[in-house]
């Protein structure tokens, strides 16, 4: 991945999946300055780890275990007073798109908020399973069984939908 | 709620982030190189302190045993026969947790963010819970503190005291560092006596890890619906 041709196809896959990476950060931080770090993070990891892609694997099986590992290890670091990443100062900014209707809006930010309390590991299943992601998939990119993904997804999705009915009493 | 809702939810919340950009992206890219040199640095640097923290270990634990292996050899005789034992036995334990060391530098090669989630974070978690297995086999040797001074002589001129005093610690120290040994466990993390062993402040961020590691057993599971 060292030329300018190897460099601007990997810019066009981050942004093809930018949605995804966002998604990601939204999930494991709760500020924006640390949601910026990791997306700098995530996509310096998915750019080095390139080298070692394995083309018999799917790429989204790929880059999801990367981004994931990459998440959970973010998280779980002590806390931080400086950017980790930044060249010169120059830092990846994520610029928020405009505010839907007033009940969408609300809605988004509910399930963004409940999936923010979930635990580590509950959150990239949800995840997962919300990219549509089959269950084959999924236990492929967390190393656990398909049964367990489907009744973990199962169980997960009754406390989501749980905490939205107690929120709209 | 239904399920389809939740789901139309997330869609919309996919749609919504169709419009948000990743600024500075293209110019933050010219840089990976220099940026990639800079992290190579970082984590070398950090790589290279728990490295050399446990290589350090693994020297001194060396020497140590050593000395000890000295000693044994310039007291061969029947009248020491429990220096010796006790000697040889806190070596033979040293060793181990020496070996148990080397293991850990092995498994900081191994670390792939391309692996499954659930085994990176494991291998990261063992990593850094690593502390915590060599807390509780140094913890064997405790008993063998209470008995490398005595001799042949000390207990025939007064067995009474061998029997009554020595005896009973150096039991009571065996049983400890038994229940230690079997029970220092990041499945035992959430245990009264495990909060006050392990309560100061350089213990935080490995019970964290051990925390996880509990974490990601449980999410291994198979869930049983009754």
């Amino acid at each position: 991945m060292d030329t300018a041709a190897d460099k601007d196809n990997f810019l066009q896959l981050i942004h093809a999946n930018k949605g995804i990476i966002i998604k990601i950060c939204n999930s494991y931080c709760k500020n924006k300055h640390d949601r910026e770090d990791l997306a700098q993070e995530i996509i310096y990891h998915l750019w080095k780890s390139g080298k070692s892609f394995n083309p018999d694997y799917k790429f989204s099986t790929w880059m999801y275990r990367v981004a994931l590992n990459v998440a959970i290890s973010f998280y779980r670091k002590e806390k931080r007073s400086t950017p980790l990443l930044s060249i010169n100062d120059l830092h990846i900014n994520i610029e928020e798109p405009p505010l839907l209707n007033d009940e969408t809006e609300k809605n988004i930010q509910l399930l963004q908020q409940f999936i923010l309390e979930l635990k580590e590991l509950d959150k990239a299943l949800i995840l997962l399973s919300f990219e549509s992601k089959s269950y084959k998939e999924i236990a492929e990119i967390l190393g656990i069984s398909e049964t367990n993904v489907a009744t973990r997804i199962s169980r997960i999705k009754d406390r989501l939908k749980q905490q939205f009915a107690n929120h709209k009493k | 709620m239904q399920d389809i809702e939740l789901n139309d939810i997330w869609k919309q919340y996919d749609q919504k982030l169709e419009e948000a950009r990743l600024l500075n992206l293209q110019s933050w890219a010219l840089n990976l190189q220099n940026f990639e040199m800079q992290q190579k640095q970082k984590v070398k640097s950090k790589l290279n302190k728990l490295v050399w923290q446990k290589l350090f270990l693994v020297i001194v634990g060396i020497l140590y045993v050593y000395v000890l292996f000295l000693l044994i050899y310039y007291s061969l005789q029947w009248s020491k026969i429990f220096f010796i034992v006790s000697a040889a036995s806190i070596a033979i334990i040293t060793s181990i947790a020496i070996i148990v060391y080397i293991k850990q530098l092995f498994i900081i090669n191994q670390i792939n963010q391309t692996d499954s989630v659930v085994d990176a974070q494991k291998k990261i978690s063992i990593l850094q819970t690593g502390t915590l297995q060599i807390t509780r086999i140094l913890f064997l040797q405790a008993p063998f503190y209470c008995t490398w001074f005595l001799t042949t002589a000390m207990i025939a001129e007064n067995p009474g005291k061998a029997l009554f005093i020595t005896l009973p610690v150096f039991l009571f120290f065996t049983w400890i560092a038994i229940f230690l040994y079997r029970n220092i466990n990041y499945k035992n993390i959430h245990k009264k006596w495990f909060k006050i062993l392990f309560s100061s402040p350089e213990w935080v961020s490995l019970i964290k890890s051990a925390a996880f590691l509990n974490e990601i057993d449980e999410f291994k599971k198979e869930i049983v619906i009754q």
